[in-house]
């Protein structure tokens, strides 16, 4: 089909202005990170950098707490990844291929979880942590970011599953496998895409949760990098250079990740409608 | 005769499979909100003010005196007035991409991984960019306004009060909207092709098309999405905080605001847990909406 000019020009600057608008932002603190202070603060601004410098990442790495913060989150991230894959690719099994009573009312009630306003129970939860003693550990912040992520990463499996041919698990059940082994042996395998962007939104939840994290962590030594960066800022004095440092830092994890998974992420988001 | 019974032990052998493997993440939801919102109950009854203190018992009295509370009523009216911003001006961006990624152009798979963007990074880098570029030295927005002579000298975005809560639905949309337009994609992906073709066949116009054919299809998505978005935009707690932290004077300070600080800044922990019930039986008939439109649609 032979496109109108009208529309390729619509389509160009549709992207133009979209990309003005999420990745120009990106740009300014990518680029400014390695600025010189009196460029960053500049009256006029410049898109493209006159000065080069890398004081800023030094000051980061060298004299800020900014690394450990880094560090815990990661921690924290892979601990929340990796507990949230195994309960939700379980439940998701048990919810879209088994039949069981009351499977609907349970499923409704797991998807309510996924928008319930954490703030709502972060006192009690502060309380439940004391008791357990488990205040100021990564252990309090991994409970909180399953619970948080795994109802929209059960959600995220269904088209995976969806897809898999009822015959396959029909042969293995005659040939005497267990549900689980189907799961593991059968499903798993099939529907790693779904994993891989299941792994990835717990990932994503976890380093950018802010809320708990600065409440349920006391010290400065187990403070994630939202949290901990946070405190960097200063409410006066503001060092831009710093601060840009920080962010791109704290951007390029993300990125790294998506680059490999981002496009299964967003079949998991979209798949349904791809089939 | 004999395939009665087997076909019985195996659908129950299916259920006892099936419920085994959901038991773990209902026992740890369970766990982590259920019984904390039980616990927040329980608080809201007693006089607690630092947190792992203990209070005396005084009833509904912390919830008379929250009613009271002009603030709790002034909060309110701010987490409307974000809650429809955001909906307002994250459906239109999210429209717009969505239309625009649902064409067929060079590189297309590629922005629509990439669009997602602001959504992955955390909050406090989001919050990082915007006061830059939103701030009154070394700005681009202020250098770009003041440069084409929209205003004389730079605009302190964050100090206004209709100013501040403005940018924050600008910020909060501009991280959210990508999301939302993936989302929409997915609807517009559902929408068969035909549809399309027999309507320009019949000499429909584009805009005609968009009106007969994707609006009413989406409306679907659409609804789910609203009923989602709202939810997970009122709960929207980190990019305020760190962005103006309820000010200036209270201008940005919605409900999930006032509950942290009434928790953690003015230590009246009884105060906070009740209005935490308040807002949770508000948000309740919500809930309800959400698990109706997403109800899962027969097996597998």
């Amino acid at each position: 089909m032979k496109r109108r000019l009208g529309q390729s020009l619509a389509i160009a600057g549709g992207l133009l202005g979209l990309a003005v608008v999420v990745l120009l932002p990106f740009w300014f603190i990518a680029t400014g990170a390695i600025k010189a202070p009196q460029e960053i603060i500049a009256r006029v601004p410049t898109l493209l950098p006159q000065s080069f410098t890398l004081r800023h990442f030094d000051k980061l790495l060298g004299a800020s707490d900014y690394p450990r913060y880094l560090g815990n989150s990661l921690v924290v991230g892979l601990g929340s990844t990796a507990i949230t894959v195994v309960l939700s690719v379980l439940a998701a099994y048990g919810f879209y291929r088994l039949r069981f009573p009351g499977r609907d009312l349970l499923f409704r009630a797991v998807l309510v979880a996924y928008a319930f306003p954490g703030i709502l129970i972060l006192i009690p939860l502060y309380g439940m942590m004391s008791q357990a003693g488990l205040i100021d550990t990564p252990a309090a912040l991994v409970i909180v970011n399953v619970t948080f992520a795994s109802p929209f990463a059960i959600w995220m499996m269904r088209s995976f599953f969806a897809s898999i041919p009822a015959e396959l698990e029909e042969a293995a059940l005659i040939d005497g496998a267990s549900r689980l082994a189907i799961l593991l042996r059968i499903m798993v395998p099939l529907a790693a895409p779904g994993i891989a962007s299941v792994a990835i939104f717990a990932f994503i939840a976890s380093w950018t949760e802010y809320l708990f994290a600065s409440v349920l962590i006391l010290s400065d030594a187990n403070r994630t990098l939202p949290v901990g960066f946070a405190g960097i800022i200063g409410q006066y004095q503001i060092d831009w250079g710093l601060m840009l440092a920080g962010a791109t830092l704290a951007t390029v994890p993300v990125v790294l990740l998506f680059g490999i998974v981002g496009r299964w992420f967003i079949a998991g988001l979209t798949a349904g409608a791809v089939k | 005769m004999s395939a009665g019974p087997r076909r019985l032990s195996r659908a129950r052998s299916e259920a006892i499979a099936g419920m085994l493997m959901v038991a773990p993440v209902l026992v740890w939801l369970a766990a982590t909100i259920l019984y904390p919102l039980g616990t927040s109950v329980a608080i809201s009854l007693r006089d607690i003010r630092i947190i792992g203190s203990d209070g005396g018992f005084v009833g509904l009295g912390n919830y008379a005196d929250v009613l009271e509370m002009a603030r709790l009523w002034a909060a309110l009216g701010r987490s409307l007035v974000w809650v429809t911003g955001n909906a307002v001006l994250q459906t239109l961006l999210a429209l717009g991409t969505a239309l625009l990624l649902n064409q067929r152009f060079r590189g297309v798979r590629l922005v629509r991984v990439w669009v997602i963007l602001s959504w992955i990074v955390p909050t406090i880098v989001v919050v990082i960019i915007w006061r830059w570029l939103l701030g009154t030295s070394g700005g681009v927005v202020n250098y770009l306004l003041v440069s084409l002579g929209l205003t004389d000298r730079p605009v302190g975005f964050f100090a206004g009060q209709g100013s501040a809560m403005a940018s924050l639905v600008v910020i909060n949309s501009w991280r959210w909207f990508p999301f939302v337009a993936v989302m929409l994609l997915a609807g517009l992906q559902r929408i068969p092709a035909d549809l399309y073709e027999a309507a320009a066949i019949d000499g429909a116009g584009p805009w005609q098309r968009f009106r007969r054919i994707t609006w009413p299809l989406l409306q679907p998505t659409m609804l789910v999405l609203g009923v989602v978005g709202t939810l997970l935009s009122f709960n929207v707690f980190d990019i305020i905080w760190l962005t103006t932290a309820g000010g200036p004077s209270g201008a940005t300070q919605t409900l999930p605001v006032l509950i942290y600080e009434t928790a953690f800044k003015s230590y009246r922990l009884g105060q906070a847990a009740a209005m935490s019930v308040l807002v949770s039986l508000l948000l309740m008939a919500l809930a309800v909406l959400l698990t109706r439109a997403l109800a899962p649609k027969g097996q597998g």
